[in-house]
């Protein structure tokens, strides 16, 4: 089985970071705007779940970062602590008696919550599964970073490739140019791939994180694609599934990137459009580009791993047995497509059309355990020890499996698994599920 | 009736009984109702297509989240079963303590079998002392440190003083009192505990299920069971 080389987020974030400038705001008018973007991000749903709060502590023992270090600030509900305060103070029936007995968030607490609503957060849903009052905490937390974007104070490597991808449609000045020097090189090894098609039934997405140091990716999507018979092509003006505007919590900047693909796809005439093995892209395009756009879509988005289980069942994408010596796997489910993303079968149905013998860790499925890098978190420097602890968990897990690779469909999950096999020399193999789709087609 | 005369030749059980009773349950009733008032926030129109059908998968939760997935309950058993024992105890005393069974056939004109009184006075006991270990965790564990709020104090307190009174009255500890005294206490606690249901998390009890029913519906919608 081959791997897939992909670069270094961390890397990519600081270069990133390099270019920002610190913000100019007040620290009054930080707070009011994170204030603002906190009760902007307010509905019905998170007030039920803010009143519910009984402050039992049960969604510490859910997050691998709570777990791997014993750090009481870790406990899930905590890092939505500004949020709580904001909405009992503003919003609550009962605000007037909050506004006596507390103090307003100052902006000294705003800058305590990055570490814990960016670096502490890879926004995996775990904790939102086991809250037995049924809170959907990971979703307020997603506000809380709302908020200290509209303050200025997402970390840098986010703000900073949000704002060029939001602008310029790029990221690290990886463009349409850059796809189409990549797609030229892909046609080169007598791959085709139909760019810039003006009708096709499907198009396909992918992401500069995934080609800015390898072609692999796109040139096994082609070849899949390809073999399958698809009417599908890649659009220039449309083709980035990754999100930075989610990311770093900028909802005009989220809204702008998805519709760049949603207007792509409505002009090329997509039935179905196919997401990149870009986790976070999954979950904001199935379930938030829509809202956002403000319409029902006419054509449906599906990941990478639901296209091929997809095809798999139409009888269309035919597979050989992939087992050359490392026949035992295991899967790893990416959060953002499993747990947020509600697919959890298409990738194991693969698995076993490729004869592969798939022993699940403890935790799979719904109750995954994050690899550590979700989220934008990869991507942050800040973050790198706590990321590391929280991978020990997941390498763990692993281990008594017993398997020799692990398998999974999303590239920050790649990057996770193939820095801890770098860091730890670890002898397993880490193979991203498109490249071994694409390496035993019948 | 002039409520200032009526009230003078009062004793504090009639106190107790009457108008504490139904100010305190008037309270309790138009609270919880203003309080519910957070549901009726502004709710978003989400124009993806759904995976599953929300209104089963939050209707399931409901239930479900009842007994969290196996492989995060290893971590939680002692909140997860404490929690069930101190609610299922206090609802067996709440409603199978014949003294109790007999105030609510009073307002309602039907009883039911109750326990024997030894059965009662043990639950009693092993809640109270449930509630204190609960306490003591809540004092000790960094995670609960962390995130505790005085609503979290004050709530124990006022879960705990019914137990405290109660079984001062049912086991005649009266500490020199009369019993009528100590029954009046009880019923006055009880009074205190319905007057700050709505205002602080003993609020939780209603708030669970919209709560439970829309993160069992988020998920579902994502075609996840939660």
């Amino acid at each position: 089985m081959s791997a897939t080389m992909i670069p270094d987020y961390g890397v990519l974030g600081a270069r990133a970071a390099a270019g920002v400038k610190p913000t100019t705001l007040s620290d009054d008018q930080q707070v009011a705007r994170a204030k603002a973007a906190f009760i902007a991000g307010m509905t019905g749903d998170m007030a039920t779940y803010l009143e519910s709060c009984i402050h039992c502590g049960m969604c510490a023992e859910a997050c691998h970062f709570y777990i791997a270090t014993g750090d009481a600030k870790y406990t899930p509900i905590y890092k939505a602590e500004p949020l709580k305060k904001v909405y009992r103070r503003e919003l609550a029936p009962m605000r007037w008696l909050y506004r006596l007995t507390t103090r307003d968030i100052t902006v000294e607490d705003l800058a305590d919550w990055q570490e814990l609503a960016y670096d502490s957060c890879t926004q995996c849903g775990r904790c939102s599964l086991l809250c037995p009052m049924g809170i959907h905490i990971q979703s307020m937390i997603q506000v809380v970073r709302n908020g200290l974007e509209a303050a200025g104070m997402a970390p840098a490597e986010l703000q900073a490739l949000c704002e060029e991808q939001s602008d310029k449609a790029s990221i690290l000045g990886a463009g349409p140019d850059k796809l189409r020097e990549v797609v030229e090189r892909v046609r080169a090894q007598g791959i085709e791939v139909p760019l810039d098609k003006d009708q096709a039934e499907v198009m396909v997405l992918s992401s500069a994180l995934d080609f800015l140091k390898d072609d692999g990716v796109v040139a096994a999507t082609a070849r899949i694609m390809n073999k399958v018979g698809a009417d599908w092509t890649i659009r220039s003006d449309g083709f980035e599934s990754a999100n930075f505007g989610a990311l770093a919590g900028d909802v005009r900047a989220q809204r702008r990137i998805s519709n760049r693909i949603i207007d792509a796809a409505i002009a090329t005439g997509a039935k179905k459009v196919i997401v990149a093995e870009c986790g976070h892209a999954y979950p904001v395009l199935r379930w938030e580009a829509a809202t956002l756009y403000g319409q029902e879509l006419p054509f449906e988005f599906l990941s990478v791993a639901e296209f091929l289980g997809q095809e798999l069942q139409a009888g269309r994408l035919k597979l050989k047995n992939a087992g050359n010596g490392a026949s035992h796997v295991t899967f790893h489910d990416p959060c953002k497509i499993g747990r947020m993303g509600g697919s959890f079968d298409d990738a194991r149905q693969v698995l076993d059309a490729l004869g592969l013998k798939l022993t699940e860790m403890e935790s799979h499925g719904r109750t995954n355990l994050c690899c550590g890098g979700g989220g934008g978190v990869a991507m942050l420097k800040s973050a790198q020890h706590i990321r590391e602890q929280a991978f020990e968990l997941k390498r763990e897990e692993v281990e008594r499996t017993g398997a020799q690779s692990v398998v999974t469909a999303c590239n920050t999950c790649m990057q996770s698994l193939e820095m801890g096999k770098a860091r730890l020399n670890w002898d397993k193999d880490v193979v991203n599920l498109v490249n071994l789709v694409s390496d035993s087609l019948a | 009736m002039n409520e200032g005369l009526y009230l003078q030749g009062m004793s504090l059980l009639d106190f107790a009984r009457g108008p504490a009773l139904r100010w305190a349950v008037a309270i309790f009733v138009i609270g919880v109702v203003w309080r519910l008032g957070a549901l009726l926030l502004y709710k978003r129109q989400d124009l993806s297509r759904p995976r599953g059908a929300t209104f089963a998968g939050g209707a399931k939760t409901l239930l479900t989240r009842s007994a969290p997935p196996h492989e995060l309950e290893k971590d939680i058993k002692f909140q997860h079963y404490s929690g069930y024992a101190w609610h299922i105890s206090m609802f067996i005393v709440l409603l199978f303590g014949t003294p109790h069974m007999l105030f609510f056939k009073g307002i309602l004109g039907f009883g039911w079998p109750t326990l024997p009184t030894v059965y009662i006075t043990v639950l009693s006991v092993l809640t109270t002392a449930i509630l204190l270990v609960l306490l003591a965790r809540r004092v000790m564990n960094p995670v609960l440190r962390k995130i505790s709020t005085t609503d979290d104090y004050i709530s124990w307190f006022m879960a705990f003083l019914p137990f405290l009174t109660g079984l001062m009255a049912y086991m005649h500890v009266t500490f020199g009192m009369r019993y009528e005294t100590v029954l009046a206490l009880h019923i006055l606690s009880i009074c205190l505990l319905l007057v700050w249901f709505p205002f602080g998390k003993l609020m939780h009890a209603v708030m669970i299920w919209p709560s439970r029913y829309k993160v069992g519906a988020a998920f579902a919608r994502r075609g996840v069971r939660a």
